[in-house]
């Protein structure tokens, strides 16, 4: 990624924090869901946001696209300040910035056919005739994998699969040049998981896409990104490229995030303990470093200042107050045991016969 | 507590091996389940079709599969809790303690589970009541199979919720399910499944919930307690990871099928059935980047679409006529690993087409 790659969406110290309304029974606790963000996407790339529940990175991903209001902060795509713009303007611009919903049921209404759901989009954000329209909406069918004559059928009548694929040709429909997925494969069985991040894949080269992928899941991640930000109690505690987060994690939460992902290869455990304790209420997070109640590393500093994101090394970005000390005692280097020959040789030959004769696939 | 029996030559299955013979190993297996078929009403084909697999003491066993498999309904009829209104046990046994689990009336079943049988699953929340604090639902569940005191059932639980290493237990016992983390919730739901001692613990998806830092804690202190108890374990997963990391044996399902299983070093470092392959390339790896993901096309076909033969037929890259018309056997080897696949070893049978 080239550093002079112009932003398509960056941030600037984004908060939004929920509650503190004053009720009729008092006011409310205030949960601070996306604290002080700054982040920076550059055209072309797939960015990744990750972190355990409450992180608040499904808050990030709707600050993005403004479909909820930041408390403080700005958004800016391609340099246009969001929080700016008038409605008739911003509406406009949604065009250009789609989203993907985890949930692809709950995302489509249940009594708009399937051509119907797609062509929505089109209406709203474009003249086309109705003819055209028609003939657009069966060209998106079958880019994601369905077929024209689906167009007639509704969304029950499809698995979760093929319903993500409906909410993806839906994103597709205004010819966006960003598309946010909030978990957008983690409610699919792994085989169908697998074809739909192909899918995203594969229309991402083809349409030029920016993707922001939010997820939980870091295996998805590590195979789907070119740079990932890992989020904790509402802020991003290190960003780097995918391959050194991966190889050689620098905060001590993305640490204990890597090694606690189950590996797929029996006898196989990683140095190193795992993390104790709950991640602590966004209601009333820790002083200092809000990671501190966790940490292994942690010393009474951490529990009074709060570290800032600082340029770590070329291209990464950690906020932690001993990260280099905590590197001087030995880089985490995480090693995934290679495939045996036999597992690897049938793979291959699985890999293979399944290309080959491959159709259209219908899920 | 239980002798600590682990016998390296169990084999989760004994298809091939003709009903009723008793192994060597048979003092050892806490669970025998033998040609186990359930079939739903309205549904043409069985949805459990002829499982079988076994569970020594100590052991984990590992029922790994994508949704409607029929991994949890295998669980839920060893468990007895199929709806009799839907489900009905098409055939085979479940031999538990020397008594068939398919066949015991409702009320000697009911002792059983959650006393000798134990289960943890995916939710906790609806699992664990709302309108009672955690302390008296494990109070509860001590009391209903053991001639105990309140004040007796109460220790049990404080020692529990220490087992399961709850922070401040004393305080705990008096929180109600809402005031606990997803995380301290599955704790208390695997405190009290194992409060009276349970031979035999299933599991169905008990870390799918939880984060990943969470889901690592609970799998440590499940292979921790296990080590104490030497309990056996039945654990329903979706995720390969979380099987190498746990299981001993593994039985990979489809379609309500076995269609591979053995000792866990042999499922993923020898693997056979292409279903097992087409899902062990479908898992995105945190090692570097290799390429597109390999993909098993299309989806599990409805039961009324389901080919007379190998049920993976419609979606292997591998069948031919042969596998859609004619169901291949579960054959294990020497060490117990076995595989329901005319193609297995591929290596083997496409050099022969050349």
């Amino acid at each position: 990624m080239n550093t002079s790659t112009k932003p398509i969406l960056e941030t600037h110290d984004i908060t939004r924090h929920f509650g503190g309304d004053n009720g009729f029974l008092g006011s409310s606790a205030v949960v601070r869901a996306v604290d002080g963000v700054t982040i920076s996407v550059e055209a072309g790339e797939t960015f990744a946001i990750v972190g355990e529940s409450g992180c608040g990175k499904s808050t990030l991903a709707r600050l993005l696209l403004r479909l909820i209001e930041p408390t403080s902060g700005q958004v800016f795509f391609e340099g246009q300040d969001l929080s700016e713009l008038p409605p008739k303007a911003l509406r406009q611009l949604r065009a250009r910035m789609q989203f993907i919903f985890q949930d692809p049921f709950s995302s489509l209404n249940p009594r708009m056919n399937v051509g119907t759901l797609i062509e929505e989009p089109l209406l709203v954000h474009s003249d086309l005739s109705a003819a055209k329209r028609r003939a657009r909406v069966a060209e998106l069918l079958v880019q994601v994998g369905l077929r024209a004559d689906h167009a007639n059928r509704y969304p029950h009548e499809f698995s979760g699969g093929q319903r993500q694929r409906i909410g993806i040709a839906r994103a597709l429909a205004s010819n966006p040049t960003l598309l946010v997925g909030d978990e957008p494969v983690s409610a699919l069985d792994v085989s169908v998981q697998a074809q739909i991040i192909n899918l995203l894949e594969d229309l991402k080269q083809a349409f030029g896409l920016t993707l922001i992928i939010i997820a939980h899941d870091l295996a998805v991640i590590r195979h789907m990104s070119d740079r990932v930000a890992v989020m904790y109690l509402g802020q991003v505690v290190e960003l780097a490229e995918t391959d050194d987060l991966f190889s050689h994690p620098l905060h001590p939460y993305t640490q204990a995030l890597i090694r606690s992902i189950p590996v797929p290869a029996p006898g196989h455990k990683p140095a190193g303990t795992t993390l104790t304790g709950d991640i602590p209420s966004p209601v009333a997070p820790p002083s200092g470093c809000r990671f501190h109640t966790r940490c292994p590393h942690v010393i009474p500093l951490c529990k009074e200042k709060e570290p800032i994101l600082n340029i770590a090394e070329e291209k990464r970005f950690v906020a932690c107050h001993r990260w280099k000390e905590i590197v001087a005692e030995g880089r985490l280097n995480i090693q995934i045991p290679a495939p045996t020959p036999a597992a690897e040789q049938r793979l291959a030959l699985y890999r293979a016969h399944s290309t080959r004769g491959q159709k259209p696939t219908h899920t | 507590m239980f002798p600590d029996v682990i016998d390296d030559t169990m084999t989760p299955s004994a298809k091939t091996a003709p009903a009723g013979t008793r192994q060597d190993t048979h003092g050892a297996n806490i669970l025998e389940v033998a040609h186990l078929s359930v079939s739903f009403a309205g549904v043409p084909v069985n949805v459990v079709d002829d499982v079988s697999f076994s569970i020594a003491a100590g052991r984990t066993l590992c029922l790994v599969g994508e949704s409607g498999c029929g991994k949890s309904v295998t669980s839920l009829a060893v468990m007895g809790l199929l709806p009799a209104k839907v489900a009905r046990i098409a055939g085979g046994t479940a031999l538990f303690q020397d008594r068939d689990l398919l066949t015991l009336p409702r009320l000697e079943i009911e002792k059983i589970r959650g006393d000798r049988m134990a289960m943890v699953f995916q939710e906790p929340m609806t699992s664990l009541n709302p309108v009672f604090t955690v302390g008296d639902q494990i109070t509860e569940a001590v009391r209903r199979h053991r001639k105990v005191g309140k004040p007796e059932a109460r220790e049990r639980a404080l020692e529990m919720f220490r087992r399961v290493r709850i922070p401040s237990p004393e305080k705990r016992l008096d929180e109600y399910p809402h005031q606990l983390s997803g995380g301290m919730r599955q704790r208390v739901m695997i405190a009290m499944s194992l409060a009276n001692d349970p031979q035999l613990l299933i599991a169905d998806e008990p870390t799918t919930a939880l984060d990943v830092t969470i889901q690592a804690q609970i799998l440590d202190l499940i292979r921790d307690l296990q080590r104490e108890t030497g309990t056996a374990l039945l654990l329903i997963t979706h995720d390969l990871g979380v099987v190498a990391e746990i299981a001993d044996d593994v039985a990979v399902m489809y379609a309500g099928r076995i269609v591979e299983s053995g000792p866990v070093d042999a499922i993923f470092n020898d693997p056979q059935h292409p279903y097992t392959l087409g899902l062990m390339g479908s898992m995105p790896s945190i090692g570097p980047k290799t390429g597109r993901l390999t993909t098993i096309p299309g989806s599990v076909p409805p039961p009324q679409a389901l080919p007379p033969g190998c049920r993976f037929a419609t979606r292997c890259p591998f069948a031919d006529a042969h596998c859609q018309q004619n169901t291949p056997p579960l054959q294990h080897d020497a060490r117990g690993h076995g595989w329901a696949c005319f193609k297995a070893p591929l290596e083997l049978h496409l050099a022969e087409l050349g």
